[in-house]
């Protein structure tokens, strides 16, 4: 069911607001509605950067061994340490920053270092030393790269001057030459070096010969990567750290939401609106009080063109299910929250998709510890809590079904394996009261809207046309046939209601008659739940076959058989779950939503502590 | 002895299990590619990414399950040893494996690119995940029907 929202509007005077928005904060019933252009407070952005800061340094301490498990609990901390801003947390922090950026930097020299070093590979066999590579008196000395194809050109060009070439080793920009000419012909062989793409190296700085240069820059750059290493230790050691700092993160997001939103204001005052549940304005009304008696607070029903967010409220047993919606879309404010409805139908269609007892089981076991350990909180709870459900009813459907870890034992119902029609006829039969059902909702919403003609024309008279079809299949007699006729009469003579004229109003009923098919391919949609259970069984059945081979096969085949059969039926457990949860999810969204949801709700996220590290405790 | 018959519903079981694997090997590759891509930039999304990868490995699955009942059903599984089809027989195990092999092949090639797209609407809008999701399994629909009317021929073949 879709709770009602009242919108709150609440004046109060500047000097109380921080005070205000903390007590709202810590309520957690408020969502706050941006007014205007600007509304977040002085030192939101600082907040932000100072937030964005921390979370590298818990990025960096965790690459540097700080992870946890995901098995530890948050750290608990008490709702009024939690106000005060941790300066533990903040030096850390600063610590944690200036060693990242220190070894980044170390590493990036090391890197050119290394890099430099590299470049002088094709120099290494040089016998002149770096810093005497220049002309005399009576030469010039060009250094550079010729590429490879365009030597033998180059060679023949100069055949004739006064020119020395020495021709080192091969770089990726092609041959290392050291060139000398004459200083009478050197513009001129200048020019034919650049004819034949000549490129001139930028050789580092260094003296001695290349090899030594080489020798140097590798030291240094050992050097670099020693010092890195050693403050990379260092950052271990602060390592036992991140828990200040990720409280002091947590701190800091608070204060960013609380800062985020400051309403409008005046000198003195400011006003901010918002919404809240309707059953909650009691409890926000308390938290004011709290803080201030100099307040005006005031609840009311939305007015025409506020939208407020959709909250989905349900029993223990269905609100799990609200997951499986919120994956699709929220529903939109003021229609049907499909809960309710579509709870029962999930949980069968998921059970009888897995239909293995013995998968069942050992699920039912596994989640119900991983719950205990975990104990996953809000949208990952619900949704571990729906695949829940559906392993209790998977036990359910794979008793009836016979099916106990690919083995067949003693069904309750039938073997679907063995009776495919049966099944076929099973899984239809329970997919056309998901259809009938999901129409009826339309129904109830149609002439709730007051759409009285709506109603009967475009969903009852459809149902009336099934149930002609349904006594056609089952009961003696022609009452089934004209129940068919009777709706299909309707819908040929209104289906095109909203046409002119006589003959195109028909076609418009006649086309609209033709939406059958598509009722067709709805009904056809649920042989999957047949197909998935299908294949749960028949890839069980492998793994027993394949291991029973390698049981007659001595001692060796009976370990490998027995990890083929954790190993194997632990894969086609989690396989088709996922196939299982994938699929009863979307003939809820496909055949079942596409009768009456219409989605488009916003969620609802009120100003509250939302802690991504520490848990705030009383 | 072996019978053409037989040596064809062998032929039957191979076209479903090769020609379906080769289509979720595809798929699985395609949106691997895109996968990876996505966990480079954000390592986070790993858990995400993978669901949605994993979604066009069933075809290959579907098509070992055929694979299997022609097997079952002939006798070359579970020991009591391989029996003589007629020719037609085998042929009608032939034909019956066509829908599973090859509309596994091609649906699991096609799931693949949804997939990848899904992947890429995941690392852009992380919240609209179970969108993506649907729209890559509303592609397994038709291999999931190409697997029921595979079972159902395999199954009315009387042997």
């Amino acid at each position: 069911m879709l709770v009602p929202m009242k919108r709150l509007t609440l004046y109060a005077l500047k000097d109380d607001r921080e005070a205000l928005l903390l007590a709202l904060q810590k309520d957690g019933n408020v969502m706050l509605i941006q007014t205007d252009d600007k509304t977040s407070l002085p030192g939101a952005e600082e907040v932000t950067s100072q937030l964005d800061k921390a979370k590298e340094a818990i990025h960096f301490l965790d690459s540097h061994g700080a992870k946890k498990s995901l098995l530890a609990p948050k750290l608990a901390v008490p709702y009024q340490q939690f106000l005060l801003e941790s300066k533990g947390g903040q030096q850390a922090m600063d610590e944690a920053e200036n060693l990242a950026s220190q070894i980044a930097t170390l590493r990036n020299e090391g890197a050119t270092l290394l890099s430099q070093a590299e470049s002088l590979n094709p120099w290494l066999k040089l016998d002149i030393p770096l810093e005497e590579l220049k002309g005399t008196e009576t030469t010039d000395c060009f250094v550079g790269y010729l590429p490879e194809e365009d030597l033998e050109g180059y060679l023949k060009a100069t055949e004739k001057s006064l020119v020395d070439i020495n021709r080192l080793g091969i770089g990726p920009e092609g041959i290392a030459l050291v060139v000398i000419a004459h200083k009478s012909q050197s513009q001129e062989i200048k020019h034919i070096l650049k004819e034949h793409n000549f490129t001139e190296a930028l050789l580092p700085k260094g003296t001695g010969l290349a090899t030594q240069v080489v020798r140097e820059l590798k030291t240094e750059a050992e050097k670099k990567e020693k010092a890195a290493l050693e403050l990379e230790s260092k950052a271990k050691e602060i390592a036992g750290q991140k828990d200040q700092i990720a409280l002091y993160a947590d701190q800091l997001a608070a204060k960013g939401d609380r800062l985020a939103n400051g309403g409008t204001e005046t000198i003195k005052t400011f006003c901010l609106h918002g919404w809240v549940r309707h059953d909650r304005t009691q409890q926000v009304e308390t938290a004011v009080k709290s803080v201030t008696d100099a307040y005006e607070l005031t609840f009311r029903e939305p007015k025409e063109g506020e939208i407020p967010p959709s909250v989905m409220e349900n029993n223990k047993l269905v609100a799990p299910y609200e997951s499986v919606v919120e994956l699709y879309s929220r529903p939109k404010v003021g229609t049907v929250d499909p809960d309710l409805m579509m709870a029962p139908f999930h949980f069968i269609f998921f059970g009888m998709m897995l239909s293995d007892a013995g998968y069942g089981l050992v699920l039912t076991i596994a989640l119900f510890i991983a719950m205990k350990l975990f104990k996953p909180q809000g949208f990952a709870g619900k949704l571990t809590m729906v695949i829940f459900f559906g392993s209790i009813s998977t036990v359910i459907w794979g008793a009836m079904f016979g099916g106990w870890f690919g083995l067949e034992w003693h069904p309750l119902l039938f073997v679907p394996m063995n009776e495919p029609i049966k099944m076929l006829v099973l899984c239809f039969g329970l997919g056309a009261i998901h259809l009938v059902c999901g129409m009826l909702i339309k129904v109830y919403t149609l002439i709730k809207a007051g759409d009285i003609m709506g109603a009967v024309c475009d969903q009852i008279s459809w149902l009336i046309m099934f149930a002609g079809f349904f006594c056609m299949g089952m009961a003696e007699g022609p009452i089934g046939k004209y129940l068919a006729l009777f709706g299909a009469a309707i819908i040929l003579l209104f289906g095109g209601r909203e046409k002119k004229g006589i003959i195109s109003r028909l076609i418009g009923g006649l086309l609209s008659l033709y939406n059958i098919s598509s009722y067709l391919s709805d009904l056809l949609s649920y042989s999957r739940i047949f197909a998935l259970g299908l294949a749960t069984g028949v890839i069980g059945m492998v793994i027993n076959t394949i291991a029973q081979m390698l049981l007659g096969m001595g001692p060796v085949g009976v370990v490998v058989a027995v990890l083929l059969l954790i190993g194997g039926h632990t894969f086609n457990i989690i396989i088709n779950v996922l196939g299982a949860f994938v699929h009863s999810s979307r003939l809820q969204y496909i055949e079942f939503f596409g009768k009456f949801f219409e989605a488009g709700g916003r969620a609802f996220v009120p100003l509250a502590l939302r802690t991504k590290y520490t848990e705030v405790t009383k | 002895m072996i019978t053409l018959g037989t040596a064809l519903a062998f032929g039957g079981a191979a076209f479903s299990a090769a020609l379906a694997g080769v289509g979720s090997a595809k798929g699985l590759a395609i949106a691997g590619q895109a996968g990876s891509g996505v966990v480079a930039e954000d390592p986070d999304k790993f858990g995400n990414v993978l669901v949605l990868q994993a979604l066009p490995g069933t075809q290959g699955i579907y098509g070992l399950l055929i694979a299997f009942i022609i097997l079952l059903k002939i006798g070359a599984v579970g020991g009591a040893g391989v029996k003589e089809l007629t020719t037609f027989q085998g042929l009608a195990l032939f034909f019956a494996a066509f829908p599973m092999g090859i509309g596994g092949l091609l649906s699991a090639i096609a799931q693949g690119k949804v997939a990848a797209a899904g992947i890429y609407l995941t690392a852009k809008r992380p919240e609209e995940f179970g969108k993506g999701i649907t729209m890559t399994a509303m592609v397994e629909t038709y291999a999931v029907l190409a697997l029921l009317i595979s079972f159902l021929m395999v199954y009315g073949i009387n042997i």
